[in-house]
């Protein structure tokens, strides 16, 4: 074997600073917006401002009369051109219903926002300004917006063809739940009601669709992070070849789920440029960003235990409001909510019961976490409840009926088989890095003077890398590694990132397995015409899936190269070295050769020293996680993931029980990623998902009023946190790396939003314990807060 | 609504005030931008006419007097922050406008007369204008006129249009005596404040002499709480008086406001905390100082 870069030169395990970084630092990052092109124009889409209704006409003629419209359609126009948006993932696969899901409403809006009409035109405020000119004539209906009356008898079915308002409904059971819990010591029951957030990105999503007349073809520059699978959505939704679609997905600034297709503006845009065959722009503003929905559910989370302390059964009957249908994959979440319980712990007698209710609210999407986050909330909120009945510490319920590091790897009884981990080392390292004890001192001196201080603390368990079988939600993925003769790397990979800087892990792990400078390598993402056939950025899988493919296309490039190298030195391969750009070997003295060189005689020199290999210095693998199982068990059961990410995350916060505000004062998480490639980019995106799971605890909240009427319109309402309100957050790892992955890897971009989010409601109850306050509803706004303290006070006169 | 609006940049105040009376409805007076410019930008607003006032020298500037500052509607939140007349004369306004959210950008670009006209009830500077009993100097067709804050707001609904400009505003400096509080409470750092009170306090010995509180972000106009504390006058501050204040500034609050920040029980609720906890602010000034000597 040839020596690479000595351990120490290597770049993997290193804080490198992202490549990417430097762009979007500048202003100088080439947004999806930023591409405008030569007959530029932009749409302006109309949307329905009831939740339900019957649209009688659509009176497009105001608009069309305005200087400057070139086109103006309503939803049956555009549903002549088009077929039906093909499903991101389709429910019936799993024995749900489907409905054919139009671009635009046809006859009938089902929620408030859906596309009625749209304008094309000069610019955005002559689209916008037309768009106010159109008529639409609506009868509004009485709206479904309550998961709970929806799926009462009697209510009106969202989609009429339909008998009841359930997209889906799956059980997952394993042994014998009743007898744990006929037997139980104690049982534990936590109502926990999960709000309606969602991610905001920073960029919007935009869409500009060019026609390109030499091709007779579409160009469509869009904020996607899936370009080859939404490029089949878009070919089969406007009738048209896939070939004839090329998707180039820029710079994306914050997905998060949010922008995996099934939208309808992605194939409406397109249409638009075939029809008027001149470029066609829409970006969205964020009351539209804000229609986008997740994450609501209401959990009934009962735990049986025996007398010990160790929980014997789990069973949570819960619903998800996951608004009305869309193509969008937003709904899996629901599913994904149930098919990770019961998380960390060992019970193995579970009734977890998922209904995944349609109603005229907003469709979702996926959600950072998507659906993991949410077993977590309602996981961890009912442990620390059981702790608090029990009048034991959290601490040591969770190591009790945590799954010990010898049990991997671990079926848990959904069919999930665990690959690694050491859920206890991580939560003690997790206390340990915010100083638990010390806290525990503060908060018993603080509460002396009458000040809340609480503690709490939440497991996540992130399962990285689903594939599910029959769609494109793929396992595997694939990269290119092509070396020019200069001995320059162009890495083109099938991943895409959605602003979390994979390019810049993949190319460390290029550059160690050729042994060469970072300086040298350019990733390359998002772009059909160029990358392999790719499924892009979801479920915490690009490094794991990005980073193996580039690493194995780049040990057979390297194979080559060394090949070339042996040649030209007249040497054995395995006596070669390579360091600092240059090939020595231990047989042949003073002789050397630089990589640049060897890279050149490889192209040039193909009928002579280069006879040994296949010019040119090019390869193309996939990496097919082997963790995978789509074979089903003896009870049906697949696991769709390759790999277990967890993490724990302990926040510490003060209520001022006056107001019922809340003020963060420590943060810490400790993760279990695999091996880190990069540690800024992991803690980069711990940071980031616990300022989303705390925001989504605190005060991130979409609000509909009754009739289905979105309330939540701007960042004036939908308020994030900001760094004023967030500690730094103590970061450690706790490495079990995954035994399956090359260099075991786990995901590490998706964890964090629902353990934070828990440990945040945790620590608000642990420092109301003293006024027995328990609040399991979010999100936990003063006014929520102070309501509860008030309301335990009143119940206190009373006595 | 106009899809091609005119923009007119005036040179003085005559020019502004003629133009501004030939206009129709659809006229906007702009200058900073920070309140209008989201609106114009969401397809909120559709003006048929700008009236940049920026250009108008006579709308800048602070100036102090012994018994009275003019401040110019023009000056930046970040001025009113720092100028030196504002901070050591008006402490209570250069604070109250560093409470004012938006970041550096807003800051810098903001304007005192914008904040003023736009007569939201969430923004900072209005409940600290009206606890220290400022007036305005406004210029409409019918000529120049002056009236104290209290009086245009309760004159008018929805800001101050566009039927006269926002001249001046005049303040009293308040004595090195005066001790002033403001409580800014909001859930989150990005977030409107949900209860701003604002404070004045003159004190005879140990008693309170007199104290007038102003409280925004609780109803749709700021409310102004001072005979309603007459009770507490000649006595000294102790934590009862301080809880006896809190309640009946919580009871001023008629129609709570209700929004996604709080529901209005809560808002009630908030207004007098907030106003209980700026005059303890207002008193821990006395402390400190006290302590120091």
């Amino acid at each position: 074997m040839t020596k690479g870069k000595k351990p120490s030169e290597s770049y993997v395990g290193k804080s490198v600073r992202a490549k990417e970084a430097r762009a979007p630092l500048i202003g100088k990052a080439k947004y999806t917006n930023d591409y405008s092109f030569e007959g530029q124009l932009y749409a302006y889409i109309l949307r329905s401002p009831h939740a339900a209704a019957k649209i009688n006409s659509v009176d497009l003629s105001g608009a069309k009369k305005i200087s400057g419209v070139h086109l103006a359609l309503c939803g049956r126009d555009v549903f002549e051109h088009t077929n039906g948006i093909t499903d991101h993932l389709n429910p019936a696969i799993f024995g749900g219903k489907s409905t054919r899901l139009p671009i635009m409403a046809v006859d009938e809006a089902w929620c408030y926002g859906q596309p009625v009409a749209i304008v094309i035109a000069e610019d955005e405020r002559t689209a916008r300004y037309a768009a106010s000119r159109i008529q639409v004539d609506y009868t509004p209906k009485e709206p479904v917006v309550d998961a709970e009356k929806a799926i009462a008898k009697g209510a009106r079915s969202v989609v009429p063809e339909w008998d009841d308002n359930v997209l889906i409904y799956v059980p997952f059971m394993n042994g014998d739940t009743q007898a744990a819990f006929d037997q139980a010591d104690k049982i534990v029951t936590t109502d926990v009601k999960i709000h309606r957030f969602s991610s905001q990105p920073m960029e919007t999503r935009c869409y500009n669709a060019v026609w390109e007349h030499d091709t007779e073809s579409i160009t469509l520059y869009g904020t996607c992070q899936n370009p080859h699978p939404l490029r089949l959505v878009l070919a089969e939704t406007l009738r048209m070849n896939e070939n004839k679609i090329r998707i180039i997905a820029s710079t994306i600034g914050g997905a998060f789920g949010l922008k995996m297709h099934g939208h309808p503006e992605e194939p409406l845009i397109c249409l638009m440029t075939k029809l008027i065959r001149r470029p066609v722009k829409w970006v969205e503003n964020r009351e539209e960003c804000l229609l986008i929905g997740a994450r609501e559910q209401q959990h009934k989370v009962e735990m049986a235990f025996d007398s010990d302390g160790n929980m014997t059964g789990l069973r949570d009957h819960f619903l998800a409001n996951i608004g009305a249908p869309s193509a969008c994959p937003g709904w899996g979440m629901a599913f994904l909510t149930g098919l990770t319980m019961p998380g960390p712990y060992k019970v193995e007698n579970i009734d977890v019961h998922m209904n995944a209710v349609t109603t005229n609210k907003p469709s979702w999407n996926a959600a950072r976490g998507y659906g993991k986050e949410s077993t977590a909330i309602a996981l961890e909120l009912a442990m620390d409840n059981a702790a608090r009945q029990f009048g034991i510490s959290p601490i040591d319920l969770r190591l009790k009926n945590f799954i010990t590091k010898e049990q991997f790897p671990y079926p848990s009884p959904t069919g999930l088989v665990y690959d690694s981990g050491d859920y206890g080392g991580v939560l003690l390292k997790a206390l340990e890095t915010i100083g638990y004890e010390d806290w525990k001192d503060k908060q018993k001196a603080a509460l002396a003077e009458g000040r809340h201080i609480g503690i709490g603390m939440a497991f996540e368990l992130t399962p990285e890398g689903g594939t599910i079988p029959g769609t494109m939600v793929a396992g595997y993925d694939s990269s290119s590694v092509r070396v020019g003769p200069d001995g320059t790397v162009r890495v083109l990979t099938g991943i895409t990132s959605p602003g979390t800087h994979n390019g810049t892990a993949i190319a460390q792990i290029v550059a160690d397995e050729l042994g060469i400078d970072m300086d040298r390598i350019e990733v390359l993402q998002g772009d059909t015409n160029s990358s392999p056939y790719g499924f892009g950025n979801y479920s915490g899988r690009s490094t794991i899936v990005g980073g193996g493919s580039a690493a194995l296309a780049a040990k057979d490039v390297r194979d080559k190269i060394n090949a070339v190298a042996a040649a030209l030195l007249e040497v054995e391969i395995d006596t070669l070295s390579l360091s600092e750009g240059v090939f020595s070997s231990s047989d042949n003295g003073d002789a050397t050769v630089t990589f640049a060189e060897v890279c050149y005689a490889s192209y040039t020199r193909a009928y002579d020293v280069a006879m040994c290999i296949d010019p040119p210095l090019e390869a193309t693998r996939t990496f097919k996680p082997p963790g995978i199982s789509h074979l089903p068990d003896e009870n049906g059961r697949i696991n769709p993931y390759p790999s277990y990410s967890n993490a724990v995350y302990v926040v510490v916060c003060e209520v001022d029980t006056e107001t019922g505000k809340i003020d963060l004062l420590s943060l810490a998480a400790a993760h279990d990623c695999g091996k880190v490639i990069n540690p800024i980019l992991v803690e980069g995106q711990v940071c980031g998902a616990f300022a989303m799971g705390l925001g989504g605890a605190l005060t991130e909240d979409v609000q509909y009023d009754a009739n289905g009427v979105q309330l939540t319109k701007s960042f004036k309402d939908y308020v994030m946190l900001r760094m004023a309100d967030m500690p730094l957050v103590g970061m450690a790892h706790h490495d079990s790396p995954n035994p399956d992955n090359y260099l075991g890897l786990k995901g590490a971009g998706e964890a964090g939003v629902g353990g934070s989010a828990a440990a945040l409601v945790n620590a608000v109850n642990n420092a109301l314990e003293p006024l027995e306050v328990v609040i399991h509803e979010m999100p936990l706004t003063p006014s929520r807060v102070w309501s509860a303290i008030q309301n335990a006070n009143n119940s206190e006169g009373v006595k | 609504m106009s899809l091609h609006p005119m923009y007119a940049r005036p040179r003085n105040l005559e020019q502004a005030s003629e133009l501004l009376a030939s206009l129709s409805s659809g006229a906007v007076i702009i200058a900073g931008g920070q309140e209008i410019m989201p609106y114009i930008n969401y397809g909120v607003m559709m003006p048929d006419v700008y009236v940049d006032i920026g250009g108008i020298d006579a709308l800048r500037g602070v100036s102090a007097e012994t018994d009275e500052v003019s401040i110019g509607p023009l000056t930046v939140h970040r001025d009113i922050q720092n100028v030196e007349e504002i901070v050591e004369r008006l402490p209570l306004l250069a604070y109250a406008a560093k409470q004012i959210g938006g970041g550096m950008q807003v800051h810098n670009r903001g304007t005192i007369g914008g904040n003023i006209v736009a007569m939201h009830p969430l923004y900072d500077v209005a409940p600290a204008l009206l606890a220290l009993e400022a007036e305005v100097e406004l210029l409409s067709e019918k000529g120049s006129q002056r009236m104290s804050l209290s009086e245009l707001q309760d004159l008018s609904n929805h800001g101050l249009g566009t039927s006269s400009i926002l001249t001046k505003i005049l303040v009293k400096p308040m004595s090195p005596t005066t001790l002033w509080g403001y409580y800014k409470l909001k859930n989150s750092a990005g977030a409107y404040g949900s209860a701003n009170a604002a404070v004045v306090i003159q004190l005879d010995g140990e008693n309170i002499k007199s104290i007038r509180v102003a409280i925004g972000a609780a109803t749709e106009k700021v409310v102004v709480v001072s005979g309603n504390l007459d009770s507490y006058l000649g006595g000294p501050y102790s934590s009862e008086v301080g809880l006896a204040i809190q309640k009946t500034c919580s009871d001023a609050i008629g129609e709570p406001l209700s929004d996604q920040q709080g529901d209005g029980v809560w808002r009630k609720a908030m207004a007098g905390v907030a106003a209980r906890r700026a005059t303890e602010m207002a008193l821990g000034k006395l402390n400190n100082s006290s302590s120091k000597g």
